[in-house]
């Protein structure tokens, strides 16, 4: 996947939020493992949802934890049949595949990797679905976050209502031999247009969605990401879960960091890495994610800082050695525009 | 006008009565891609060549511009302040950065040639 087309970053990102943009993602990681009772017990070592109770149809974003409740990876996990058998399937980030896969070999010792065979593409922007309807058989009261399984050129493909850009869209997992095919056909409606990671960035940041090795990584919980709407409650009482101690002290008692976003007060660019100074130069945290946002036309960034600080005071941002003054902003900076939210258990 | 040089940091020097026009060659607009905004040089420094004096902030990274040969800057086009995205439009005429009174034209005959930075481009 390139940094951006032709057209540019700027260009894709805005055909995004005004019609429709897709982004080819076969990079990630995708696995099948069987509904079995004994993997999923398995698996609830790591992954801090009810395994069991996950609901046909749907997909769940989640994390696999590491002992200290540290995120080892941030991934989708669905409930789907295939050819009449029951399977999660699993997706997450191409930099994390030896850790996730060592975990899920580990459980589920006949775990299929599917990237080997499916390419994954996503589609977003309010014009998806009828730029997709001209492709596929797909239903309309499809809610965000449904999977299921649909037909191209007579190969069964994976379609969840999901996406990683804070608009409507879709992801397809489509047979190797069918991809091309399937792009091209897409590519003939005049809404749509090939996208590359440099707007899969800017989109992804301006809907405040986190990044494994930015905003997360196994120093990290989830709860301190700002992600504890995540966690299934229950499972942070069960032994079973990693972390589960960590967990639920963490939110009981106060956190030592918070994740913020910061709009910057001048035309200079934020970027990962940049340190934070609050007005007496204490350093107070940094910046974790930082990009131009073309819908804000000014540089937005996500970043750490410690708790105490009142954000009522001023923060310095370090630019090429000088401070200069950003603003908090909460997260997301753009409107999440999903079609609907579904519950998590039947 | 005199021939128009390059550098090997993808900087481009024209020179015209020991005035030298800079900017970044279309190489480098292109590998930037969308420029979005650009700290200018103060007038009225006088730097030597290799010093970084200003930067070129694209969507993807920022980028330091250095200065091709000694001297002191007398202008900037300040068109570029509302609007960087004229270096990515025509970054060899319109979208020049800065200029300098040069102090050594000699520095200036060592830049490579437009043939040569080709060269250099395709190594």
């Amino acid at each position: 996947m390139p940094i951006n087309y032709k057209t540019g970053i700027i260009n894709e990102h805005k055909n995004v939020r005004n019609h429709s943009g897709i982004f080819d993602v076969s990079h990630m990681g995708q696995i099948l493992i069987e509904n079995n009772e004994s993997y999923l017990h398995k698996l609830e070592n790591y992954i801090p949802l009810q395994l069991k109770k996950l609901i046909k149809n749907r997909s769940h974003y989640s994390f696999l934890l590491n002992k200290d409740g540290g995120v080892i990876d941030d991934l989708i996990i669905s409930n789907i049949d295939i050819k009449d058998k029951s399977y999660l399937y699993i997706v997450y980030n191409a930099s994390r595949k030896k850790e996730d896969e060592e975990i899920f070999i580990s459980c589920a010792p006949n775990a299929e990797k599917i990237y080997i065979k499916n390419c994954l593409f996503a589609i977003q922007g309010p014009d998806s679905m009828n730029v997709l309807k001209n492709v596929i058989e797909i239903p309309d009261n499809m809610n965000f976050f449904d999977i299921l399984i649909s037909k191209y050129n007579n190969n069964e493909i994976i379609i969840s209502r999901s996406g990683y850009t804070g608009e409507d869209g879709f992801e397809l997992s489509i047979p190797n031999e069918s991809a091309e095919n399937f792009i091209t056909h897409l590519l003939k409606n005049e809404n749509t247009m090939l996208c590359g990671l440099g707007s899969r960035d800017s989109l992804r940041l301006e809907a405040g969605l986190s990044l494994y090795g930015h905003e997360l990584n196994e120093k990290i919980t989830p709860i301190e990401a700002g992600l504890s709407w995540a966690l299934d409650k229950e499972r942070l009482e069960d032994e079973n879960l990693n972390g589960n101690k960590v967990l639920s002290d963490q939110l009981k008692n106060k956190l030592s960091n918070k994740k913020i976003g910061l709009i910057s007060t001048s035309k200079s660019m934020l970027r990962d890495g940049m340190t934070l100074f609050d007005n007496n130069n204490n350093e107070i945290g940094k910046i974790t994610s930082g990009c131009f946002s073309p819908n804000l036309n000014k540089s937005i960034a996500i970043g750490y800082i410690i708790s105490e600080f009142n954000t009522d005071n001023p923060i310095f941002c370090e630019i090429r050695k000088k401070l200069e003054l950003v603003k908090i902003n909460n997260l997301p900076f753009v409107k999440k525009n999903y079609k609907k939210y579904g519950s998590v258990y039947e | 006008m005199s021939e128009k040089k390059y550098t090997k940091d993808h900087e481009w020097v024209s020179i015209e009565n020991e005035i030298a026009t800079i900017g970044i060659s279309n190489h480098a607009q292109e590998s930037l891609g969308d420029i979005v905004f650009i700290e200018l040089p103060s007038v009225g420094n006088s730097v030597k060549a290799k010093d970084e004096i200003c930067v070129v902030e694209s969507v993807k990274a920022a980028s330091d511009i250095y200065a091709p040969i000694d001297g002191e800057i007398i202008e900037v086009n300040n068109n570029l302040e509302n609007d960087a995205a004229i270096i990515n439009q025509d970054a060899e005429n319109e979208g020049w950065i800065f200029k300098m009174k040069i102090s050594d034209s000699n520095q200036y005959s060592k830049l490579m040639s437009e043939d040569e930075y080709k060269q250099f481009l395709e190594q």
